[in-house]
């Protein structure tokens, strides 16, 4: 595919298609035509990307030119230290915040003193003692600051994403067409014909289904989907001036769970219970969790939603949407068989998928969940035999068995294992030789500075304030 | 290593260490090149390095070169490091492969510092930030095995390491676990323990010789199964790199130390002859040789378990991959690294053994992938060796790696592993597995655009190592060990 001109059909004009639409044409030369047909999604499908990112999303956007500046001046985006846990299974509460490595006091991994001593792991964490007090600050660059080890993402309205970025596609030569695909005619493994209501037919060399739930093009290529169970989820906007905090919030009940996202000018919640259940919200939508068997068939490859579906507990479908992106960058096609760089990209692709799944599993494998329909069904989707192994290593010795490139890192587990109330049995022979004073005097040492910086760091609100104001007066706006 | 490395973790805690050791059976007595990780073992010792290199006549080491690869009269230089800095965060060998295709005449290894460093014989430690160019390199050291040895076992025997001399000549077993409870010595010494580490080296002591473990050969993908091994005296310009020839029926080493230089012949015995292999290395070495050539017999695989009861073997007893990436160190340092983490509390868990031999099987696995890449990306068809790998059919994750290199230059990522991309770019490219396709985002860049670039890169490169002292002057200001011909040569 290098020699005459290529063309690249994006089919969905939601989140995943503007998102792939903008990375593709910003980073392939001008042999490249890319065209994004619009249309083909339901915009309330957006909702189950959850309204909130990973730390990773930062550089991502930045690369697609949505600064932060962008973000907050022109969108009601705020700061993500994560997700607060408030209420969920057994009474747990915890801030699954995003945080750098932990500290390793004597090279010995935080979690086995904690083990030894016993002690819990919250008070230790900036970004959650920050986020459970509803107060933000940019991490600085000096690692000696107690702030420096905390991470953040954004809290955002997809819809407004959506209308920056297609902005920002306007500025480039691809092309948008509002319409529906009709048909779908996959002619080889390198050529599409893609047919519009508007009669126009479209042939591509590459198509990207971006379209959601619909999935039509990639089942039409032969891709195939691969659920057990349904969920109902509905996403309900209240406007508000006071903007809440930093994290995301999740109360589960017996019937599912619901996240509140805190943005500038709203506060939105999403409801996710069993499918078919009646909401207290006006419109129910049901979406099948699962994901596709290979992402990438023929020359038609699934992206975001259209490839799977994960409940939003985590940023994870935003994590994956961009994993999905960033891997169809580094296996655009060369040559006329693209064979290498869809096993390459299906490979890891099912990684992702399976650890994905195996993280969010963590959260709900508990002895003592509801025994309702939607809680029994969560729980049937866990088993894994990864997953086993993390959590044998874990209760054996806090050992973290990691897998290669997962997408959530020691920190994230070590966390999700502490609010999920796990304790390792014993901790590690090396503690052994740190006494107990020693130990408890570097936990408490931790524990005050958190604690002292947070009370000097400003409410979420008042510093997304402070950053417009002076924002606007560079001119950013 | 086992003893120093577990002494000084553990030395706080009430854990006895003995270190049974027999001199009538001596070790190994080679293996001398290492990879940069051995860095971070010295470091985790605190141990001083100039001290270390006086000790052990080490020298710096800033690769590999092979020579005779890919085809004959070829050579290329394995660096520890990146091959110039990637540019809008793609890869800088994207833009080198267009820029050759569109007549770019400078190699690969002009734009990067430890090669041209390492062909200057020059040597620096890397400092600042390590993503600039003359920094983004690592290091490691080539020394005498034998030192080394002495030297750490001075340093656990200061931990409180009992050192025993003797042979054990019985091995005590608990009726009722299983387990091995008790070795006994020749001289009748009985020596009882909760947990064994078996570095016996090939023989395997325990692990095999009393508990059975198995072994899976990989003879069929790695057949090379001896060596014979000579120092010889120092000539020439001290090289801060290790290298590693082809030949017809296998490959011989060339490791230069500040007292001598190491030599071997790793070969398929189905090929040559053992006169042979010895007259091949003898008539090649850079000096007289210091010592009656050695030999070795070896089989290349791994034990089926490395963790079996409350045996852990750790070195050769572990398993045996030839010593073309200088990796069986390594293998010992992540054996001892997964050890310590698993360290037995109360008595011995299967989820610590389950967990100790899926880590190393990994290892040992990427390992051998690693090895075998060097036998089959090559173009050599003139022996009979040779046509051996031509007609092999590969591992799936081997073949998989070399297909998606050859279409677009594209190396498979995995996280695990002690090669990372930039080693498998070094051994793919170096051995004339020149791309057909690179990664299309780089051609949203103009060609003089990537000239340009290139050209700025390639010249901060070579500044940098015009800078950089020579190996041996960086000696003799760290490191050098007293007396040693090379620096008493003149140089001094
Ligand atoms: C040809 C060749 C080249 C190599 N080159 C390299 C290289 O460049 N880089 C690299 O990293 N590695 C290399 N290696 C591997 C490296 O030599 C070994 O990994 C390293 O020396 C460790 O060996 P070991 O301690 O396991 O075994 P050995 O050196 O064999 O030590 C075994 C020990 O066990 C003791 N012992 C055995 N039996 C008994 C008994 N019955 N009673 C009491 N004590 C006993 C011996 O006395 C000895 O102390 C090479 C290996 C070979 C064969």
């Amino acid at each position: 595919m290098t020699t005459r001109s290529k063309t690249i059909i994006i089919c969905g004009g939601g989140l995943a298609g503007s998102l792939a639409t903008l990375s593709l044409s910003l980073s392939l030369g001008s042999e490249y035509h890319i065209v994004q047909v619009g249309g083909i999604n339901a915009r309330h499908e957006d909702h189950l990307y959850g309204g909130a990112t990973d730390p990773g999303s930062y550089n991502f956007l930045l690369r697609l030119g949505l600064d932060e500046p962008t973000l907050m001046l022109r969108s009601a985006t705020s700061f993500s230290f994560g997700t607060h846990f408030r209420q969920w299974l057994d009474g747990r509460s915890w801030m699954q915040c995003h945080h750098a490595p932990l500290p390793t006091p004597s090279g010995i991994p935080l979690r086995h003193y904690l083990t030894r001593e016993n002690a819990g792991l919250e008070p230790l964490l900036i970004s959650a003692q920050a986020a459970l007090a509803g107060k933000f600050a940019h991490p600085p660059a000096d690692p000696r600051s107690v702030l420096a080890s905390a991470e953040y993402g954004y809290q955002f309205d997809a819809d407004e994403w959506v209308a920056l970025l297609d902005r920002k596609i306007g500025e480039t030569s691809a092309r948008r067409i509002n319409a529906e695909i009709r048909s779908i005619i996959h002619e080889s493994a390198t050529r599409s014909v893609v047919n519009l209501d508007t009669g126009e037919p479209l042939e591509a060399d590459l198509v990207v289904d971006a379209s959601g739930l619909s999935r039509y093009p990639i089942e039409a290529a032969g891709g195939t989907f691969r659920t057990s169970r349904s969920i109902g989820f509905s996403l309900s906007k209240t406007p508000s001036d006071a903007l809440g905090p930093p994290c995301r919030t999740i109360d589960a009940d017996e019937t599912g769970w619901k996240a509140t996202t805190h943005l500038q000018n709203a506060r939105h919640t999403l409801r996710v219970s069993e499918a078919g259940m009646a909401s207290d919200e006006a419109a129910a939508h049901t979406a099948a969790l699962g994901h596709l068997v290979e992402a990438w068939v023929g020359n038609c490859v699934a992206i975001g939603h259209a490839a799977s579906v994960f409940e939003p507990l985590t940023p994870a479908p935003m994590m994956m949407l961009q994993r999905d992106i960033e891997r169809l960058l580094e296996l655009i096609p060369t040559h006329a068989d693209p064979g290498i760089e869809r096993r390459e990209f299906n490979r890891r692709f099912r990684n992702d998928v399976e650890h994905v799944a195996i993280f969010h599993g963590a959260l709900i494998t508990i002895d003592s969940a509801p025994e309702t329909e939607y809680w029994r069904a969560a729980r049937e989707q866990t088993a894994s035999g990864k997953l086993d192994r993390k959590l044998a290593q874990f209760s054996n010795r806090g050992l973290l068995t990691s897998f290669d490139l997962e997408p959530f890192n020691e920190e994230d587990w070590t966390i999700a294992h502490w609010g999920m109330g796990r304790r390792p049995h014993q901790h590690n022979r090396q503690v052994d030789g740190v006494s107990d004073t020693q130990s408890q005097s570097e936990l408490g040492q931790i524990r005050n500075s958190v604690q002292q910086l947070v009370t000097k760091m400003p409410p979420h609100h008042l510093y997304v304030g402070k950053l417009k104001q002076y924002l606007e007066k560079q001119n950013y706006a | 290593m086992t003893a120093a490395a577990l002494s000084h973790k553990f030395k706080d805690l009430n854990i006895d260490i003995s270190l049974v050791e027999s001199d009538h059976i001596g070790t190994v007595g080679v293996g001398e090149a290492t990879l940069p990780h051995i860095r971070f073992f010295n470091q985790a010792l605190g141990i001083d390095e100039a001290t270390f290199m006086k000790s052990t006549e080490a020298t710096f080491k800033l690769g590999i070169e092979f020579c005779d690869w890919g085809r004959k009269g070829d050579h290329y230089i394995h660096p520890f490091g990146d091959y110039g800095v990637p540019i809008d965060e793609l890869d800088f060998h994207q833009f080198w492969l267009k820029l050759r295709k569109a007549g770019g005449t400078h190699r690969l290894s002009d734009y990067s510092y430890p090669i041209l460093a390492a062909e200057q014989g020059r040597f620096r430690i890397p400092e600042g930030d390590l993503n600039e160019i003359g920094s983004n390199f690592g290091y490691a050291y080539q020394f005498d095995a034998g030192l080394y040895a002495k030297f750490l076992r001075t340093f656990s025997e200061a931990n409180g390491v009992r050192r025993v001399e003797g042979r054990a000549v019985e091995v005590g077993i608990d009726g009722e676990s299983g387990n091995i409870s008790s070795i006994k010595l020749e001289d009748g010494h009985v020596i009882e323990a909760d947990l064994f580490v078996d570095c016996s080296g090939f023989r395997g002591l325990l692990i095999e010789q009393e508990l059975k473990t198995g072994y899976d050969d990989w003879s069929h993908w790695l057949p090379c199964n001896r060596a014979v091994a000579v120092p010889c005296e120092s000539r020439g310009e001290l090289r801060p790199y290790t290298r590693a020839t082809a030949r017809t029926a296998g490959w011989q080493w060339r490791i230069p130390l500040q007292h001598r230089t190491g030599n071997g012949h790793v070969y398929w015995n189905e090929f040559i002859s053992d006169d042979e292999a010895t007259h091949q290395l003898m008539s090649t070495l850079d000096g007289p040789a210091l010592a009656e050539p050695k030999q070795l017999f070896f089989k290349t695989g791994r034990r089926k378990k490395f963790w079996n009861r409350n045996v852990v073997s750790i070195g050769l007893s572990a398993g045996f991959l030839e010593p073309l990436e200088s990796t069986s160190i390594h293998l010992i340092q992540e054996g001892i690294t997964t050890l310590i983490e698993l360290f037995p509390r109360d008595g011995v868990n299967p989820l610590d053994i389950n967990e100790y031999n899926a880590r190393m099987g990994l290892n040992f696995e990427r390992v051998r992938d690693f090895l075998l890449l060097h036998y089959v990306a090559t173009q050599r068809d003139d022996s009979e060796m040779w046509r051996y790998f031509q007609a092999m059919e590969l591992p799936d994750s081997l073949q998989e790696k070399l297909s998606a290199w050859n279409a677009r230059g594209y190396v498979l990522q995995y996280e695990f592993g002690v090669f990372l991309p930039p080693s498998w770019v070094a051994v793919m490219h170096g051995q004339n597995l020149i791309p057909e396709g690179h990664d299309p985002r780089v051609d949203r860049y103009s060609i003089a655009d990537i000239e340009a670039r290139l050209e700025q890169i390639r010249l901060d490169t070579v500044r940098e190592v015009e800078t950089t002292p020579t190996q041996v002057d960086f000696l003799r200001r760290h490191g050098a060990a007293s007396g040693s011909p090379l620096v008493s040569a003149g140089k001094m």
